[in-house]
């Protein structure tokens, strides 16, 4: 499985060194753990924070997913392979967030979201937009939205996405295209009504 | 009439760059001639540009730092010696508080009971005790006065000693009554 494994800080790393620190932090070295996480934060942390929308919950799986990481090292070989139980497993526990929470509002009711204000030149601003696109996310279906973060937000490939979602490479491609449509449709409607 | 929903996914995913080629070329023969579709198609692209742009920020170190420092905080605190964790912390001193309340409770008193001296025999007085000897030697029976602690305490405790001289000058019986 080819990754894209974006969250790699230390590129100049070779697969030899790699394999050590991962040897070293199953064997208990604190320190090399702390590598591992070095290099993965932002891909868990960022996935995170795309999928549930607020950065104390992003940071609150972070540290679930990471202790999930360090009792299971003896099931992942390189980093390559870790990566993809990084997504796994950040996936799934956004999921399991999500649902011990309220249940979000569904895209049908993105239209009745109130305006910012009627000012064109103020919502013109990037803050607004920003707030808006990421709205257009949160109102997104849970596995739409996982679909659509992983992978034009992150970059896998619809294999890889398929892979770490556990689904047929059909349903990603579905729930993919009705998310883009769906996120195209509450840009227009939102940056229409400012 | 072209019914453009059927089209709609395959442009969805024309606009990420996710079709074969084949079928990337026939969507774009149809945008050549839906306009409908084309709007579709360039609304996703640019809405997916924004999404992506808005992502693209880094996040501030900060965050980064916070998060592993509680993880490595969480694995730390799980390998400390057993003595050094906090519960077992807690639990030492619950005990030592519940060992010293509980030297501390006041104990009830147990009461001995020893046998209560109700009365004694005092010792016969020296007269006395020569006059039971008379007695005695006239066949009479001896008499002995039972008398109370009180009164006990009252009369003189003398050991009686009776001194009987024999014929035999080298013979001399005491007899000692107490």
């Amino acid at each position: 499985m080819e990754l894209a494994v974006l969250a790699m800080a230390g590129a100049a790393e070779t697969p030899e060194e790699q394999r050590s620190v991962i040897e070293a932090a199953k064997s208990g070295d604190l320190a090399a753990f702390e590598i591992l996480m070095r290099q993965h934060e932002r891909l868990v942390l960022v996935t995170a924070l795309r999928l549930v929308g607020n950065m104390p919950d992003a940071q609150d799986v972070s540290q679930e997913v990471f202790l999930k990481l360090y009792r299971n090292l003896r099931k992942v070989d390189g980093a390559q392979s870790i990566a993809g139980w990084l997504y796994r497993v950040t996936v799934n526990a956004v999921r399991d967030l999500q649902r011990r929470k309220r249940p979000e509002a569904p895209m049908e009711f993105a239209e009745n979201l109130p305006a910012g204000g009627t000012d064109p030149q103020q919502a013109a601003t990037e803050a607004e937009r920003r707030r808006a696109l990421e709205m257009s996310l949160r109102m997104l279906p849970e596995k739409e939205r996982a679909a659509l973060v992983l992978r034009d937000l992150e970059g896998l490939t619809t294999e890889e996405v398929a892979r770490v979602l556990g689904s047929s490479e059909a349903t990603v491609r579905s729930q993919i295209s009705k998310a883009r449509v769906k996120v195209r449709g509450f840009v227009e409607r939102y940056f229409r009504s400012r | 009439m072209m019914n453009c929903k059927d089209w709609e996914e395959r442009v969805a995913l024309h606009a990420g760059g996710d079709l074969a080629a084949a079928a990337a070329a026939g969507v774009e023969r149809h945008l050549a001639e839906c306009a409908g579709c084309r709007m579709l198609w360039s609304g996703i692209k640019e809405s997916l540009e924004l999404l992506q742009g808005a992502h693209a920020e880094a996040e501030a170190p900060g965050i980064y730092t916070a998060v592993r420092g509680r993880v490595l905080g969480d694995l730390q605190a799980g390998r400390m010696p057993w003595w050094r964790r906090g519960w077992v912390v807690g639990l030492a001193a619950a005990v030592a508080v519940m060992v010293v309340a509980l030297a501390s409770w006041p104990v009830p008193k147990v009461e001995i009971l020893l046998p209560r001296v109700i009365a004694v025999i005092p010792p016969a007085p020296a007269a006395q005790a020569l006059q039971a000897v008379r007695r005695q030697a006239r066949g009479l029976p001896y008499r002995r006065r039972v008398v109370s602690p009180e009164q006990a305490g009252k009369t003189p405790r003398q050991p009686l000693m009776v001194r009987l001289v024999t014929d035999d000058p080298n013979v001399i019986i005491y007899w000692i009554a107490d």
